[in-house]
Order: structure tokens, then C-alpha cells, then sequence
């Protein structure tokens, strides 16, 4: 996409003091897109939706939309419309009240304000709780309410700041959907904190991993699932296999790397490698193959199961493959993998598999 | 409720409810009769059912004047001592300096001495000689000394400090309270500081600006000491009026008819206050 991004910030630095929280730090964000900030709790995500929001202010850096430099701006000079982790409604007011409040600011008409937090409440599912006031409402019903206040104002962004956080686990999957749908609806500019990586792979079209107040990776939930830069970025996104290894060739497209006594064949990813340095290596455990039966050829490591947790439709196996080294597997608990037990002799096939480097080095060149 | 439910509650309430019947209404409830007794000079009170001590608060201009100006001066305190709080308790409640428990401390102080020393200390100040004259006439704003003692504004001035404690406690918890996330949802919603104050931080401290009103309106109305030191007998307050009747004149059923009109205009005030002042679920 060549477009102009809506929203770019550059260069953004916060400190407390002598402590510094955040970055520097670079995202653009695009016309329509839905962006979500990724990372453990103080890993500087909500800082940064903060500083777009204009509620706290960069030590460094700019923050600009459509071209035009807003760093300085207060919040209720930028179009944007936030939506808090703990809704923050306005508890003395009616839901009609509460969603027409930004209406209001902007000195819309009254009957155009009517129209309009109708028609909103509508979209998000609640078009009868008008004359409520929050507190007879349900957590679910307010989330909603929230993204309808910060929505009915046509912002050109709209932050979501941990919105699903305080609802329980079943209403929370259905408004991950709800949510999503209301944004391709609107097909407004969505950017979305988060600690939870489902969240954030179900819901996004672009996703940024974020550690210790910077950016660890960023890209389409596939590639971040498929292919991490870093073990972080391995670990907290899903489950992963991680094995140290030692690289023995480079090919064209393709690494040979040593993993315990067998040889390995992976993609090369983005890193610069050479021949004798250590690497991990990753295997997701649903991309392994177990058989009873010996398997001749590559990525292959023999072993026995040592763990088995059957939990319905998944099974769960481990498998020690060299001491000390043991091989995590999840699959559908087809016949196959149901009939492995305890102490059987297996054989691990794991043509699937991804180099990284290794804990605490960080890909050259990636951001 | 369920009856272990109800049980409990009554013991939860049964306490304070003795010590509310014992000590509040059985007071009450004799001042409310001597209220309706006859004075006699000799035998201090005649029990016998009479109006005549209400007619004499209610028609006697002297009784009028007193009470309009107990009620004059309980507005004008907890006006004042609103304006005044309402800023401090906000700083207190929002600011993360380091000098809040200081200040914090500095606000309670007062409460530390007792309220005739704190009242001295007025006279001290506001006398013929005192600081504020001396230094109006130092720096040549005044030549001569400023009668202040006596008026109703040192009054005023004492009770709005004396009573400030009570005023900003209130408002504090309230505005302590507040999350500050719904303020900032004001400001993302395109409200500026004001707007933001005057739709969502007032009104989610009215509980605070009630409670403080009404404690310091009902504590002015009822104060003795304060008026009798700074106002002399030129600010007479119904307070003093009811302490001067009963151990001066040694007047009791008039003592407690005063009483009793006072405690009727602070109940109704403030029953009609509580009133006006509830509106939407909270």
C-alpha cells in the first residue's frame, strides 16, 4: 500500500526521570486498518496508545495524522476517540447522555444528535438502554456503550485500551468477533492494546509484539505466529519448541543446522548466520509428526514419550529426545496419537521448523 | 432479608441505637416539653402545656433578627468555606506532590486545638492592636484602626477557618473517589478543562459538597463559642442566645423553645437540601 499513513509517530521517547519507559518508537498506521499493540503488562503498550491519545505527553518524538504534526495537541483537539479498559462512562449521566456527550461538544444540533446515538446504539446491539445509567448495566452492555461513545463521533482513529479485559472469558470471545465486525462496519482506523495474543491474532490485521518499552516485531498474526525474530517473540506468541542448535551449512534459501545428533533443514529467515554459530531453533508443537515406526531422513529425532495429557479433542505429548532436551507435541487426539503411551519408542518428524537466534540477541536489521 | 439476616443487622445498629435513644432523642424529648412550660421566677418552670414561649421566639423582633441572622451567617459560612475548600480538596485528591501529606496534615491541625484557643488567636488578630490593624497601618492602607472585632465578619471569618476540616473531609473522599479515567474520557470526547469540571467532576462530587454544607451549615447554626468571643453583643447568634438563657436568666422553657426553633430550621434546611440535591442512581 502506498498510501499516506492516518496516523505515524516517530522517534517517541517517555521518561520518568531518569527511567525510561518507553522507546524510541516508531509505528505508521493505515487508513482502515486494524492495529494492535502487543505485549506483557508494562511493556510500555499503553503508554503509547496514551501519548497518540494526547493524554501523556512524549519526552521525544512526534505524533502526527494526515500529515499534520499534533504532538502538542490536547486531547480534546485530536479526532480520536478512546475507549477505556474500565469504560470509563460517565456514571451520573444516561447512556443516551453518556454517548451523546461528544455530540454535544461539537455543538451538533439536537435532533441530528438524537439520530445519530440512535442510530449508534443500534450498531452496537443495545438500541433500548437510552434512559439507563451505567450502573444498571452489565460489563458487557458498557463495553458497548463505550465503543459507542467513542465511536458516534466519527473519529479518525479509534484506541481501544484493554476493553475485553474485565469481562469474562465466554462474553469476551464474542466481542472480540462483535467488536471486529463493528470496526469493518465503520471500516474506521483501529488501533487495539492488548496482553492477550488470541485477542490479538483474532482480531487484527497487523500486530506489534512490544517488550521492555520498545518494539520487539511486527507484522500480519500468520507471520508473527510463523516466523519470530526473537525468542520473546517466540514465546509469548503461542507455544514453541525452542532448541539450541548449531548451524553446519548455508544453502541458497536454506540453513543446515545440528539439533542434538540429527540435521536439521530450515528456511533462513532475516538473520545473519555463519557456519559454526549457535541458533535456536523452533518447532511449534501442533507441526510435529509422531510415528511408532522409525522415519529415515531429515529433521527427524528419536525419543520416548515421558508425558501424556489427553484433554478431550487434544492430546498432549512429551517426548525425550536426548537428555535434558525434551520436545513438546499438541495434536487432534485422532487414534494415532491417542495409542501413544508412556515409554513408547517414537520417532519425531519436524519439517516445519523456523531459526531464530539465540535468548537475548536480537535479529540484525529488524526493528 | 432473612432472620439471621435481620439479626445481624440489628446488632450491627443496636449500639448506636441505644446510645441515639439514650443520649439524642430522650433529650429531645424533654427539651421539647420544658418548651412547653411555663417561667416562673421562683420556681424556674411551671409544668403546665403553654405557647406562649414559641409566640414570644416567633413574634419577638429581637428572637427574629437573631435568627435570621444565625441563618445569614450559617449560608454565608458554608459559602465561603465551600469556595475556599473546593480548590484545596481538589488539589489534595489529585496531585501526586510530595507535599500532600503535609498538607494534608496542615488541614487537619486545626482540629488539633481547641476551638476557644483558635478563637483567642482570632481576637489577637483582629483587635484594635492586633496584626491585621498593625500591618493595614504600617504600609498606610488605613490611618486608623479598623473596628473587625465584634462584626459579623470576624465571625465569619473565624467559623470558615474553624470549620474548614469539615468541609474539605467531604469533598476530599468524594473527589478522591472519582476515577480519573472518567475526566479523561470528557477530555477525548472534545471537552476542555472546564467543560470537563463542570459536566463530570462536579457533579460526581456532590455527595461531598452535601455532606460538607450541611455539617458545616448545621455546626455554624448551632455555634456558641465562636459568636460570643468575636461577635459580642453586637452579633448575637441563637447558639449563645439558648446559653445565656439558661444559665443567665435561667429562662428554660423559653432556652428550649429557642432550641427547638433552631433545631426545626436546621432539620427542614437540610431535609430540604438532601431533597433537591438527589437525582439519578448513583
Amino acid at each position: 500500500m502506498t498510501q499516506e499513513p492516518v496516523l505515524e509517530i516517530k522517534d517517541i521517547v517517555k521518561r520518568y526521570g531518569d527511567i525510561q519507559a518507553l522507546g524510541p518508537v516508531g509505528i505508521s498506521v493505515r487508513e482502515g486498518e486494524f492495529l494492535t499493540l502487543l505485549g506483557p503488562s508494562g511493556c510500555g503498550k499503553t503508554t503509547t496508545l496514551h501519548i497518540i491519545a494526547g493524554l501523556t505527553e512524549p519526552t521525544e518524538g512526534t505524533v502526527s495524522m494526515k500529515g499534520r504534526d499534533i504532538t502538542a495537541l490536547e486531547p480534546p483537539q485530536r479526532d480520536m476517540g478512546l475507549v477505556f479498559q474500565n469504560y470509563a462512562l460517565f456514571p451520573h449521566k444516561s447512556i443516551f447522555d453518556n454517548v451523546a456527550f461528544g455530540l454535544r461538544m461539537r455543538r451538533v444540533p439536537k435532533p441530528v444528535i438524537k439520530e445519530r446515538v440512535d442510530r449508534v446504539l443500534d450498531l452496537v446491539g443495545l438500541p433500548d438502554v437510552g434512559s439507563r445509567y451505567p450502573s444498571e448495566l452489565s460489563g458487557g452492555q458498557r463495553q458497548r456503550v463505550a465503543v459507542a461513545r467513542a465511536v458516534v463521533i466519527e473519529p479518525s482513529i479509534l484506541l481501544l485500551d484493554e476493553p475485553l479485559s474485565n469481562l469474562d472469558a465466554v462474553l469476551r470471545k464474542r466481542m472480540r468477533l462483535d467488536l471486529r465486525e463493528i470496526q469493518q462496519r465503520l471500516g474506521i482506523t483501529t488501533i487495539f492494546v492488548t496482553h492477550d495474543q488470541d485477542e490479538a491474532f483474532e482480531m487484527s490485521d497487523r500486530v506489534i509484539l512490544m517488550n521492555n518499552g520498545g518494539i520487539e516485531q511486527s507484522g500480519p498474526p500468520e507471520e508473527m505466529y510463523d516466523k519470530p525474530e526473537s525468542q520473546f517473540a517466540a514465546e509469548f506468541i503461542g507455544e514453541a519448541n525452542l532448541v539450541e542448535a548449531r548451524v553446519v551449512a548455508i544453502e541458497p534459501g536454506a540453513l543446515k543446522v545440528k539439533v542434538a545428533e540429527a540435521i536439521f533443514t530450515a528456511p533462513a529467515g532475516k538473520m545473519a548466520v555463519s557456519e559454526g554459530d549457535l541458533v535456536t531453533v523452533m518447532v511449534r508443537p501442533e507441526r510435529i509428526e509422531v510415528s511408532k515406526t522409525p522415519v529415515n531422513g531429515g529433521n527427524t529425532l528419536q525419543g520416548k514419550v515421558t508425558g501424556r495429557v489427553f484433554s478431550g479433542d487434544q492430546i498432549a505429548l512429551t517426548m525425550q529426545v536426548a537428555e535434558g532436551l525434551e520436545i513438546l507435541c499438541s495434536k487432534p487426539s485422532t487414534a494415532h496419537y491417542r495409542d501413544l503411551r508412556l515409554g513408547d519408542p517414537v520417532w519425531i518428524s519436524a519439517d516445519d521448523c523456523w531459526v531464530l537466534p539465540r535468548a537475548g540477541v536480537k535479529t540484525e536489521g529488524a526493528k | 432479608m432473612n432472620n439471621s439476616g435481620r439479626l445481624f443487622s440489628a446488632f450491627l445498629f443496636g449500639p448506636i441505637g441505644i446510645v441515639y435513644l439514650l443520649f439524642l432523642l430522650a433529650p429531645i424529648g424533654f427539651f421539647l416539653s420544658m418548651s412547653l412550660f411555663r417561667y416562673d421566677a421562683f420556681e424556674l418552670y411551671v409544668p403546665t402545656v403553654t405557647s406562649e414561649n414559641f409566640e414570644r421566639v416567633l413574634t419577638d423582633s429581637y428572637y427574629r433578627e437573631i435568627i435570621f441572622r444565625t441563618l445569614k451567617i450559617a449560608f454565608l459560612t458554608c459559602f465561603f468555606s465551600l469556595m475556599l475548600g473546593y480548590p484545596l480538596a481538589y488539589f489534595l485528591a489529585r496531585s501526586k506532590s510530595r507535599w500532600r501529606g503535609v498538607l494534608m496534615f496542615l488541614v487537619i491541625a486545626p482540629l488539633m486545638s481547641g476551638i476557644i484557643v483558635r478563637t483567642y488567636g482570632w481576637i489577637i488578630l483582629l483587635g484594635q492592636d492586633g496584626a491585621v490593624n498593625k500591618t493595614l497601618m504600617t504600609i498606610g492602607l488605613i490611618s486608623q484602626p479598623l473596628q473587625i472585632l465584634n462584626t459579623e465578619i470576624a465571625v465569619l471569618l473565624a467559623l470558615v477557618h474553624i470549620l474548614m476540616p469539615y468541609m474539605v473531609f467531604p469533598l476530599f473522599s468524594a473527589l478522591a473517589s472519582q476515577d480519573p479515567d472518567v475526566e479523561r474520557a470528557a477530555g477525548t470526547l472534545g471537552a476542555g478543562r472546564i467543560r470537563t469540571f463542570i459536566e463530570v467532576t462536579l457533579p460526581l462530587s456532590r455527595t461531598g459538597i452535601l455532606m460538607g454544607t450541611a455539617l458545616v451549615f448545621t455546626l455554624t447554626a448551632g455555634a456558641v463559642v465562636t459568636p460570643a468571643l468575636l461577635g459580642g453583643k453586637d452579633v448575637q447568634m441563637l447558639g449563645q442566645q439558648i446559653y445565656d438563657l439558661i444559665l443567665t436568666t435561667l429562662n428554660w422553657p423559653l432556652a428550649s423553645a429557642v432550641a427547638f426553633v433552631l433545631v426545626v430550621c436546621q432539620f427542614l434546611i437540610i431535609a430540604l437540601y438532601f431533597r433537591g440535591g438527589r437525582h439519578g442512581p448513583m
